[in-house]
C-alpha cells in the first residue's frame, strides 16, 4: 500500500481516538506502525497490490529459437515460468506462458522493453499483460 | 493453465485488432473549497488543487496501459461546475477562472478538463448569467476547456429562456472559433437531465453530491462488438442479443478493472464505469457498422432505431451484470463526426437530422457532434434544443446537443477536427422557421409522470 501524509494523519488521528486516555507518544506511533502493516479502512474502491503474474503471448511465422530466446531472457530476469503451452499450425504458432515476476528485480515495463527487442529480432508478436486482465474479462 | 488458449488470444484480438480500449478515465475534483471572494485568491487555489489531485494522473493511467495491455485514449479531468463555486463573480472572473482551469489541464498533461458548467434548468442566478456570458470568449481563448449547460430536466421542465440563450451562446462559439471551423462548438454541450458522474467530455462535470475526488472510467469497444456480430451470422434477434452481451460483459470487466487500477495508483475513490459504446473516426469502430452488421443496408434505414434500442439495450444488460459500479451516461453514443460510418451515411444523404433526433429517443445521448449550415438562425437551433430535451424531459433520460452551426460553411462542405473529434459534413436543416414559436420564452413546464401514453 503506498502511503502519503494525508493517509499517516488520517491513521494516526483514528489510533488517537482508539486508544483514549491511554494515548502516549510511544502507544499511538505502535499503533500506526500496526494499522500501516494491516491496513484498514482503505478508501472505497481501492484495491490491493495485485500478484506477480504475468501473461505473456507471443505469435507470428514459426522460427527456430523462438521459444529458447523468450525463456533465456526471463530466466535472466528472475522471473519464474508457471506453466507454459503451444500450438503450431502450419507455419503460424502461438505459444502462451504464464510467469510469475514477484522474485524478479525487473517491473512488467522493463519485461516489455526486453521483449520488444527480441520480437523484432525475431519477427514475431509479443504481449505481456498482468494476469488481472483476463481474469476480470473470463471469470465471473 | 487457468485460462484457455482461446480466452487469451480473444483478449489480444480485442485490444490488438479490434480497437478495443478504454475511452477515458476522468479524475473528478471538487473545487467547492477554491471559493474566495478574491479572484487571484480562487485561481490560485483551482491551480493548486487540480494539481495536487491530478499531477500525476497521466503517469498513473499510462503504467496501467502497459500493465494491462489496453490503451486509454484520454485522460481528463472534470470539476465542479464552475458556476458554482464563482457565483459572485463576473464574466471576466470567470474568463480568469477558464483560463486557470486550462493552464493546469495543460501543466498535468491532461486531455481535456470539463466542467465550465452551469445547471439552469429552473432558472439563472447573477453568477450563471455571468458565467453563461463569458463562454465564448472562454472557448476561443482556451484549448482543453469543455463547457456544458443544463437546461431542462424531468422534474423542473424545459427553461426555454436559457435554451434560447445558449442557442445564441452556440452561434457566438462558432463565430469567434471561425478560424478554426468553429471547434469551440464540439467543446460546448447542452443537456436535458445532466448526469453529475458522467466521464465523457464535452459534458463531464463533478456534481455537487459527488465527493472531494473519484475516478470514473469511460469504455469504448463498438469494434469489438461489430466483430462478434459479424462472426454470429445470420441468428435471430435473442441470440444476437446474446452475442452483445457477453461481448460488453467482457470490455466492461477490463474497464472497471482499469479504473480501479488507475484509482489505486492515484490513492483516490474508484466512482463509476460508464459503460457507452464510444465509437472512435477509426475504421470499423462504429456503432453505424454494428447496426448495418445487424442487417440494415445503412443507418437511416427503416428499422434502424428499432436496432439502436436493441444495442443499447443489451449493452445496459450486459454492463450491469459486470459491474456493480455503473453510472454516468450509460448507453451508445451516435456522434456524427466521430464515427466513420455515419459519416458515410450523411454524406449517402441515408441519415438526416429527423432520423438521428429518433434515434436519441432510445440510446445516449443526443444530437451529437452535428455540422449544420453556417447560416442557421439562433432559434432554428432553438427548436433543434427544444426537441431534445422534449425527448430527454419525457423519457426520464439524457439527452444532449453539440451542434456546430459552422461559420461560412454550408450542406457539401466538411469541417475537419481531426483526432477524436474527427471530420463531419455540414447536414442540411429544415429551412421552415420556429422562431414564433422559441421566442414565447418562460418554461415548457415539467412534465405528468402517470398516464405515460
Amino acid at each position: 500500500m503506498k502511503l502519503n501524509d494525508d493517509k499517516i494523519r488520517e491513521l494516526s488521528i483514528q489510533a488517537i481516538e482508539e486508544l483514549g486516555p491511554n494515548a502516549s507518544h510511544d502507544a499511538v506511533k505502535k499503533l500506526v506502525e500496526e494499522k500501516i502493516r494491516n491496513p484498514e479502512g482503505i478508501p472505497e474502491g481501492v484495491i490491493q497490490e495485485n500478484s506477480g503474474r504475468v501473461i505473456l503471448t507471443s505469435f507470428g511465422l514459426n522460427a527456430p529459437g523462438v521459444v529458447s530466446s523468450i525463456s533465456t531472457a526471463l530466466s535472466d530476469a528472475k522471473c519464474d515460468i508457471l506453466d507454459i503451452s503451444q500450438k503450431i499450425m502450419q507455419e503460424f504458432f502461438t505459444m502462451i506462458m504464464m510467469i510469475d515476476i514477484t522474485n524478479s528485480p525487473k517491473d512488467i515495463k522493463d519485461l516489455q522493453e526486453i521483449m520488444k527487442n527480441i520480437a523484432e529480432k525475431l519477427k514475431v508478436k509479443i504481449y505481456l499483460q498482468h494476469e488481472d486482465v483476463f481474469r476480470f474479462m473470463h471469470r465471473i | 493453465m487457468p485460462y484457455e488458449f482461446d480466452e487469451i488470444l480473444e483478449t489480444i484480438k480485442m485490444t490488438e485488432i479490434e480497437h478495443f480500449d478504454i475511452r477515458t478515465v476522468t479524475m473528478g475534483i471538487s473545487l467547492r473549497d477554491c471559493a474566495d471572494r478574491n479572484i487571484a485568491i480562487t485561481t490560485q487555489k483551482i491551480y493548486e488543487k487540480i494539481l495536487r489531485y491530478g499531477g500525476n494522473h497521466v503517469k498513473n493511467a499510462r503504467e496501467v496501459e502497459r500493465q494491462y495491455g489496453i490503451s486509454i485514449a484520454n485522460k481528463r479531468v472534470s470539476v465542479t461546475p464552475i458556476s458554482i463555486i464563482g457565483d459572485a463573480f463576473h464574466a471576466e472572473d470567470f474568463l480568469k477562472i477558464a483560463e486557470t482551469l486550462d493552464k493546469a489541464a495543460t501543466e498535468i498533461g491532461i486531455d481535456y478538463i470539463a466542467g465550465y458548467s452551469a445547471l439552469v434548468q429552473k432558472g439563472f442566478t447573477n453568477g450563471e448569467r455571468e458565467l453563461l456570458k463569458s463562454i465564448p470568449e472562454a472557448l476561443s481563448k482556451t484549448q482543453k476547456v469543455c463547457s456544458s449547460v443544463n437546461v431542462a430536466s424531468t422534474k423542473a421542465g424545459i427553461n426555454m429562456d436559457a435554451v434560447n440563450l445558449m442557442s445564441q451562446i452556440i452561434k457566438e462559439v462558432a463565430e469567434k472559433t471561425a478560424a478554426g471551423d468553429s471547434v469551440g462548438c464540439a467543446k460546448l454541450v447542452v443537456f436535458c437531465n445532466a448526469v453529475e458522474d458522467n466521464p465523457f467530455v464535452a459534458g463531464a462535470f463533478h456534481g455537487v453530491t459527488e465527493p472531494e475526488v473519484v475516478l470514473n472510467v469511460g469504455i469504448s469497444g463498438p469494434g469489438v462488438v461489430l466483430d462478434a456480430i459479424k462472426s454470429s451470422g445470420g441468428v435471430d434477434f435473442q441470440s444476437l442479443s446474446e452475442v452483445i452481451k457477453k461481448t460488453v460483459f467482457k470490455i466492461t470487466r477490463a474497464g472497471e478493472l482499469v479504473g480501479r487500477k488507475v484509482a489505486a495508483k492515484n490513492n483516490i475513490p474508484f466512482g463509476i464505469v460508464d459503460i457507452s459504446l464510444a465509437p472512435t473516426p477509426a475504421e470499423g469502430d462504429s456503432i453505424a457498422d454494428i447496426l448495418t452488421a445487424m442487417g440494415l443496408e445503412d443507418v437511416g434505414a427503416p428499422g434502424t432505431t428499432a436496432a439502436l434500442a436493441m444495442l443499447n439495450d443489451a449493452v445496459k444488460k450486459a454492463g450491469l451484470m459486470a459491474s456493480s459500479s455503473v453510472g454516468g451516461m450509460s448507453g451508445a453514443f451516435i456522434p456524427v463526426s466521430e464515427d466513420a460510418g455515419m459519416i458515410r451515411a450523411v454524406e449517402r444523404g441515408n441519415l438526416s437530422l429527423e432520423k438521428l433526433e429518433a434515434m436519441t429517443a432510445v440510446c445516449s445521448v443526443g444530437l451529437d457532434m452535428i455540422a449544420v449550415p453556417g447560416n442557421t438562425p439562433a432559434e432554428t437551433i432553438a427548436g433543434i434544443l427544444a426537441d431534445e430535451f422534449a425527448i430527454g424531459m419525457l423519457n426520464d433520460k439524457t439527452t444532449a446537443v453539440r451542434i456546430i452551426p459552422a461559420v461560412g460553411k454550408k450542406v457539401g462542405d466538411y469541417v475537419d477536427y481531426g483526432g477524436l473529434l474527427g471530420r463531419a459534413p455540414i447536414m442540411p436543416v429544415r429551412e421552415l422557421s420556429s422562431k414564433s414559436f422559441v421566442l414565447r420564452g418562460g418554461k415548457i413546464p415539467a412534465p405528468i409522470r402517470s398516464l405515460t401514453n
